[in-house]
């Protein structure tokens, strides 16, 4: 092994740099989650929150840190996606589940799937919300976010597509959110059955609770000014 | 009893192969499925038609030789079996069941049901082996080994390189019997000089033979004869983590 760089190369650094890309992204959904929570508590605590965020000088730094882990994972999953079908050219005539201890599921065989799903979400998201129109609040210089959400959750349309990126979401997080720690080589005889566990409650967690506010601001949409 | 087989023919490595039908009459249940097919070829060479070629050896579990998926399992539905332990008590009458190679890249398949599994030796001459000198044989309460640890190394030793790992995972990866190799070696005093460059090396070797990477599903495991769990894959991880960062 010449170069340092090599290390992430190979499949098992691979795994490890999809582990560590995958892992800061959940913890960073899951911080999205809970400030995307204050919505319920009304446009000044939201609106704030939102504020103290764009106007941290600290953001644009982490934002273009999390733009390259999200680039990272996405390059270094399709590469490894793209590797994986080459190394079985022929496929099987009949192949079944193999059952037993395997972790197997939809969501771990669709990850490829629902990662892409998910990409192009995240730049209609981004584009609709971070880009989207400016509404000026009561309070000088503070953007009024609350009503842009609730402009764009007034549509029927949105709602169902946004529904169904968060149902991706889970079902990305059903496997990933405990794979990462296989990736990372974390494996404990007391400890994995539980982190396995755990990994699908906050997946169902996470891609309900976005669909909870996703619901909420549907409902209340009829209620906020246009 | 009765089955009716789809066996996989194929002429040789270039040649395209095709499922073709079998009928097996008189099966006893008493049978191993090998067995079966050893009938099978008796009836096949009376005809004096190409009987079908398949890897066997020990046929008693521990060479790690037979080698087929059977109705989509490697090694058949039975749980921590090869498919040489497997009997026709296991299947019904009239039954159709599909037989097919190990399919990956990095096994080829020389003829019909036979594939080329040398780059499992050749991921095992990069470094799953001890060439340190270790001296005469010891006195075996020299060198201490706790019950705990000489158990979970005896576990990973195991393995018998039969490659269903390979052909149940969707990557076709090699990770399970690297890992296994290593953790062997790993967790035994006499593998601890060579430890550092022989997980970068079978990693390395695994990787240039065209076996895919690992998705953490734990198919491999499912299907293992030996029942070789993916924790020994997480140790791998974190030899390659220790090796890379404790490399000159």
């Amino acid at each position: 092994m010449s170069s340092r760089i090599r290390v992430f190369a190979t499949s098992v650094g691979t795994k490890l740099l999809i582990g560590i890309t995958g892992l800061a992204l959940f913890l960073f959904l899951i911080t999205h989650i809970a400030g995307n929570a204050l919505i319920l508590l009304g446009p000044t605590a939201f609106n704030h929150y939102s504020h103290a965020l764009t106007s941290n000088p600290l953001i644009p730094v982490i934002e273009i840190g999390l733009g390259l882990i999200f680039l990272v994972h996405i390059y270094k999953a399709v590469t490894m996606y793209l590797g994986n079908q080459q190394a079985r050219p022929v496929a099987y005539q009949v192949k079944k589940g193999q059952g037993g201890p395997s972790r197997k599921s939809f969501s771990s065989t669709t990850m490829i799937f629902s990662g892409l799903w998910l990409v192009l979400f995240v730049v209609l998201h981004v584009k609709g919300f971070k880009y989207g129109p400016y509404y000026a609040s009561e309070e000088e210089g503070v953007r009024d976010i609350y009503r842009v959400v609730f402009d764009i959750f007034r549509s029927p349309l949105q709602v169902g597509f946004y529904i169904v990126s968060m149902l991706v979401v889970g079902s990305h997080l059903w496997h990933g959110a405990s794979s990462t720690f296989q990736s990372l080589g974390l494996d404990h005889p007391r400890w994995t059955p539980r982190i396995l566990a755990l990994g699908k409650v906050l997946a169902t967690v996470i891609a309900g609770g976005f669909i909870v506010i996703i619901v909420y601001v549907h409902l209340f949409a009829g209620q906020v000014g246009q | 009893m009765r089955l009716n087989l789809k066996i996989w023919r194929q002429a040789g490595p270039n040649a395209a192969g095709r499922l073709v039908d079998y009928v097996a009459d008189s099966v006893s249940t008493d049978m191993s499925f090998l067995e079966m097919l050893d009938v099978v070829n008796e009836d096949l060479t009376k005809k004096g038609e190409e009987s079908i070629a398949f890897d066997s050896d020990c046929r008693e579990g521990i060479c790690g030789t037979c080698s087929l998926v059977i109705n989509g399992i490697p090694h058949g539905p039975d749980r921590g079996t090869t498919v040489c332990q497997l009997h026709m008590r296991r299947f019904k009458d009239g039954e159709t069941v599909t037989i097919e190679p190990w399919r990956a890249r990095a096994f080829p398949v020389l003829k019909d049901l036979i594939v080329d599994r040398s780059a499992f030796d050749r991921i095992i001459a990069a470094g799953g082996y001890v060439s340190v000198n270790c001296g005469g044989a010891q006195d075996g309460n020299a060198i201490p080994i706790s019950k705990d640890i000489a158990d979970a190394a005896m576990d990973s030793a195991q393995c018998i390189g039969c490659g269903a790992c390979v052909a149940a995972c969707k990557n076709a990866s090699a990770h399970l019997f690297m890992s296994a190799k290593i953790s062997q070696l790993a967790l035994l005093p006499q593998g601890q000089v060579e430890r550092q460059r022989r997980v970068l090396s079978m990693i390395e070797q695994a990787d240039a033979e065209g076996f895919g990477s690992c998705s953490n599903e734990g198919e491999c495991e499912a299907v293992c004869p030996k029942e070789i769990p993916i924790s020994n894959i997480a140790l791998m991880t974190r030899e390659y983590v220790k090796a890379v960062l404790a490399a000159k």
